[in-house]
């Protein structure tokens, strides 16, 4: 058995590390136990005698000499909650320490007696834990917006069910009213111009109020597509085709410039036709009060990480990067959106059209359709001209973007399906 | 000789407006039946040239009816027009008339010169 002071042998197995330095001394190291060797992986014989700035980094040793003078010159013991010190072979060590202030009677010397906790492992396990709470919190937060979308859909269902049987209430009776100004309108007398006029508005609120109803089931009932491989010009001629009309009556001048080798994009026909529909009537209708109305559509092929320059890191939840994109534009020179009105512009029934002429739902639905394609629809003003750019992302992918979770595809309209073979 | 047209509809009001606008068009002499189960004993007692015929009735339906009418050989050659309320967008959007084989389904509120075209098509005036 080696001969020890019991001082010493406490000193030694004790699982703190201890330390003290001469503060009459240049604060140099007076003790130095077993546990502060492990901890900063110096020996005793190294560090006794020597002060901080032989043994740390400049940093490291400037912070023990200002805490140590603060010691000292307070009189009082100071507590220091974390420290961490780099030890030779790079290791961080985190350290819980307490600085005392001692007047030693026998030699009269004014020391700082340093007991230092090692809680490197404890600073590890919490910073594991944050991190997985983070990771908690994220995956929570995700799980509930995935709720959220559900809870959207099926909101939409149950909506577009109430709006089909609405819808065919409602119907019955237009249908009664319609039969009825068809009858009255035969044969009228001519002096009285009122009658036909009054015959003709309430054809017209008949033909709105179906409209309406069979916009809201529109709207609500947009679930599946049957998407086909397709080429945008040839979509984009047969659109102008079904509007040529509305073109030639309201004077519009239309121009298209499609990108030469544009890439196929997938697309429900009728639906997408739909929507093409809605923006370009929606054109037509803001360039009303302007002397020379013209529209163009655009079409071209960009890879979604110079629209990600481009746009803002939006789109990032729509597609993948890296992604192929087929960007289509209709820029009109009408009216352009009034500052209060950009953020509405979606929302079902927003319109600023005079009662009877917009419903309200073009913009909704037409969303709504894009984004089951997994694409985008936004419009905004022109920023050198007047008017408006309606754009629209489309993937060229089939699995590209996010595809609304089939939701309960059981569930069918409570009315008796139409039976159509005979 | 005026043509025969049977009209098979719960909604009374309606059936009886249809009655007046074709009779008034001229050249249709129109019965009308509002309960869908005397639909197939009325058509045999006034043999009809064309069925008009609503979708959704209490009873027996448009296409129950139209099944019946098929197993009796007088009435299966008699065509059937079709009427419905029902929004089914994919069928019969912007009032497109959606045709399976000898059958014509016709969007409500119902565009009465297209009805009556398409009963000139199918019963024409000898
Ligand atoms: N190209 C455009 N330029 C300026 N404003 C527009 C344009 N397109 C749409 N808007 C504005 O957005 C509103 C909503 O459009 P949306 O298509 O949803 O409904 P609507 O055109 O009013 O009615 P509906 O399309 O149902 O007949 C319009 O009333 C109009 O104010
Ligand atoms: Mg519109």
């Amino acid at each position: 058995m080696e001969e020890h002071s019991i001082v010493e042998s406490v000193l030694d197995n004790l699982p703190v590390a201890v330390f003290a330095k001469d503060a009459t001394d240049g604060f140099r190291f007076i003790l130095w136990n077993k546990k502060q060797e492990e901890v900063t992986t110096i020996r005793a014989s190294k560090a006794l005698g020597k002060a901080d700035h032989d043994l740390f980094s400049q940093d490291s040793a400037d912070y023990f000499r200002s805490v140590d003078e603060a010691v000292i010159k307070r009189g009082k013991l100071m507590k220091v909650p974390e420290e961490i010190i780099e030890t030779k072979n790079g290791r961080e060590v985190h350290l819980r320490t307490v600085k005392i202030p001692v007047h030693d009677k026998e030699t009269g010397r004014l020391l700082v007696v340093g007991i230092s906790e090692d809680i490197t492992e404890q600073v590890k396990s919490l910073e594991q834990l944050e991190r997985l709470n983070r990771h908690l919190v994220a995956t929570n937060k995700e799980l509930q917006e995935t709720q959220m979308q559900l809870i959207q859909a099926e909101k939409l269902e149950s909506i577009g069910r109430l709006a089909a049987g609405v819808a065919h209430e409602v119907k019955n009776p237009l249908a009664l009213l319609l039969l009825g100004v068809d009858y009255l309108s035969e044969g009228i007398d001519p002096d009285d111009p009122n009658i036909a006029t009054i015959l003709k508005q309430m054809r017209d609120a008949v033909d709105r109020a179906d409209r309406i109803v069979r916009g809201l089931v529109d709207f609500s009932s947009q679930r599946s597509l049957s998407r086909e491989a397709t080429r945008l010009s040839l979509i984009i001629e047969e659109v102008l085709l079904l509007v040529k009309h509305e073109l030639t009556r309201s004077n519009t001048q239309v121009t298209v410039e499609i990108e030469k080798d544009l890439p196929f994009v997938y697309l429900d026909m009728s639906k997408f036709e739909q929507v093409l529909i809605n923006l370009i009537i929606n054109a037509v209708h803001a360039m009303s009060k302007v002397e020379n109305r013209r529209i163009k559509i655009k079409a071209r092929s960009e890879s979604l990480d110079e629209v990600i320059k481009n746009e803002g890191a939006r789109k990032r939840e729509v597609f993948r990067t890296g992604d192929q994109v087929v960007i289509l534009e209709i820029i009109d020179n009408g009216c352009g959106i009034a500052a209060g009105d950009a953020g509405r512009l979606f929302d079902p029934f927003f319109t600023t059209k005079a009662t009877g002429l917009g419903t309200g739902l073009g913009l909704s639905v037409a969303r709504r359709i894009v984004e089951l394609h997994g694409g985008e629809l936004t419009l905004r003003n022109r920023s050198l001209n007047r008017g408006a750019i309606a754009r629209l992302i489309l993937p060229t992918k089939l699995e590209t973007g996010k595809v609304t979770p089939p939701i309960n595809s059981s569930k069918e309209i409570d009315i008796p399906k139409e039976k159509l073979s005979p | 000789m005026a043509r025969k047209i049977l009209l098979v509809d719960d909604e009374a009001g309606f059936t009886q407006l249809l009655k007046m606008n074709l009779e008034k068009s001229g050249g249709y002499e129109v019965k009308i039946e509002n309960d869908s189960m005397q639909a197939v004993a009325a058509a045999r007692s006034f043999m009809p040239d064309a069925i008009v015929l609503d979708v959704v009735m209490p009873g027996m339906d448009g296409g129950d009816v139209q099944a019946q009418l098929q197993t009796i050989p007088s009435l299966a050659k008699i065509p059937v027009v079709m009427l419905t309320a029902l929004v089914d967008s994919t069928e019969l959007s912007e009032g497109a008339v959606a045709q399976a084989g000898n059958q014509l389904v016709l969007p409500k509120p119902v565009n009465l010169s297209l009805l009556l075209r398409v009963l000139e098509e199918i019963v024409p005036m000898e």
